[in-house]
């Protein structure tokens, strides 16, 4: 979309903070082998931690069950995993009569494979977006649902990369009134992944931040920096939009300076001067 | 004009959750200071600008000194929110340690956990 040669003259970046960051339940992570597998390892397939469309055909089986779903391209560990785990039934028998005639639709059956990724044509970031929650699996299920979103808005994306996590650790003594030998420690660990959109159109990416901040997850927070790119004559354009910039300008620019209606036209000397200044202000 | 500092109460308590005493004079304080601010930082510019006459920066410093003890940033300490608790604050959580212990295992700080490693 943008030449080579005009890349990144004027990068305004932009940050967004998007409310009601990281409140979660406390209740503990399960120490699921799924979680606990995903953590360190960069690439991974991002199938099913937990869909929320899933149909209610397969209440029957766990989440953890329904991983292991025959994707197209599946993971080496995945794979490697497959036998370990309880069998897995095709769509087709789970649906049970409706099945030899129906299959799933395909945006349903979607949700179950991997996430589908546009090709980036040439490469250049546009926009990072960085989710941190304290659980796993909001963060997990916020980012594959972003890299879907992104999909659809036909944005190039690369991630979800599992930036370093953020150990926060308080020693602090167990009783109210010395006893100072006995102390308690807590953590707060922030878990943390990178989402880059690449060469995306700057009014899709915005419609994809704004479509992730209506659905924003509990427990999960969001910051985004976003570029824009110009052409080589920045400056030219810039010059051209003066005077529309002027006009939205204006009202504000208003607001500076003396008022009009100031009947005071003395110097900061005079006022200092004066007895008045110098007695405290009724408050 | 007195220099008391009932000037600074407000007529009504502004202020929810735990209240004490102190707790109630640290946030007039603070109020007092957010108000007081601009004429602080005006008096402390004309202090410190060499090119003034050395009568008006004289008048200036007598002038800053001279303004209510509770107008002073110096005068703000941070104290527990659900305690009033002036000592070991947290400044994460705004609470005194023996508060956020409490609060950190009944569960009602988002992320904290007991840590052993």
């Amino acid at each position: 979309m943008f030449p080579s040669t005009t890349r990144s003259l004027i990068g305004a970046s932009k940050r967004l903070w998007v409310g009601a960051m990281l409140a979660i339940e406390i209740s503990p992570l399960k120490p699921s082998s799924r979680s606990r597998k995903q953590v360190p390892i960069p690439i991974r397939s991002l199938s099913t931690p937990s869909q929320p469309n899933a149909p209610s055909t397969e209440k029957a089986t766990t989440p953890s069950q329904t991983k292991p779903e025959p994707t197209p391209t599946p993971v080496a560990p995945a794979t490697a995993e497959q036998p370990a785990e309880l069998p897995v039934k095709e769509w087709s028998e789970r649906l049970g009569a409706f099945g030899e005639h129906a299959r799933l639709p395909r945006s349903v059956q979607a949700l179950y494979l991997r996430p589908l990724r546009r090709k980036a044509e040439h490469g250049l970031p546009v926009c990072d977006l960085q989710l941190r929650s304290y659980s796993v699996q909001n963060l997990e299920f916020f980012a594959d649902f972003a890299i879907r979103a992104a999909y659809y808005l036909n944005l190039p994306v690369s991630g979800p990369v599992p930036l370093p996590r953020i150990t926060e650790r308080w020693t602090v003594t167990r009783s109210n009134f010395v006893h100072k030998k006995s102390k308690e420690n807590f953590e707060r660990i922030t878990l943390r992944r990178l989402i880059q959109i690449k060469d995306g159109n700057p009014q899709a990416v915005q419609a994809w931040l704004a479509f992730l901040r209506k659905h924003a997850f509990h427990g999960v927070g969001m910051k985004a920096n976003v570029w824009e790119n110009e052409s080589l004559d920045a400056g030219k354009a810039l010059d051209a939009s003066l005077p529309e910039i002027q006009k939205t300008v204006g009202p504000h620019l208003a607001q500076f300076g003396q008022r009009q209606d100031n009947s005071v036209k003395e110097t900061i000397f005079d006022s200092l001067d004066s007895e008045r200044f110098a007695e405290p202000k009724n408050l | 004009m007195s220099k008391v500092a009932s000037m600074f109460h407000p007529k009504r308590l502004d202020l929810s959750g735990f209240v004490n005493t102190r707790l109630i004079r640290d946030h007039n304080k603070r109020n007092a200071f957010a108000q007081m601010e601009p004429e602080r930082q005006a008096l402390r510019y004309i202090i410190r600008n060499t090119s003034l006459p050395q009568r008006t920066r004289a008048q200036a410093q007598l002038q800053l000194s001279q303004m209510h003890c509770y107008t002073r940033p110096t005068q703000i300490k941070n104290r527990c929110v659900a305690s009033g608790t002036a000592r070991s604050v947290f400044r994460n959580f705004r609470l005194n340690r023996f508060q956020f212990r409490m609060q950190a295992l009944a569960g009602e700080l988002p992320g904290v956990k007991k840590a052993s490693w």
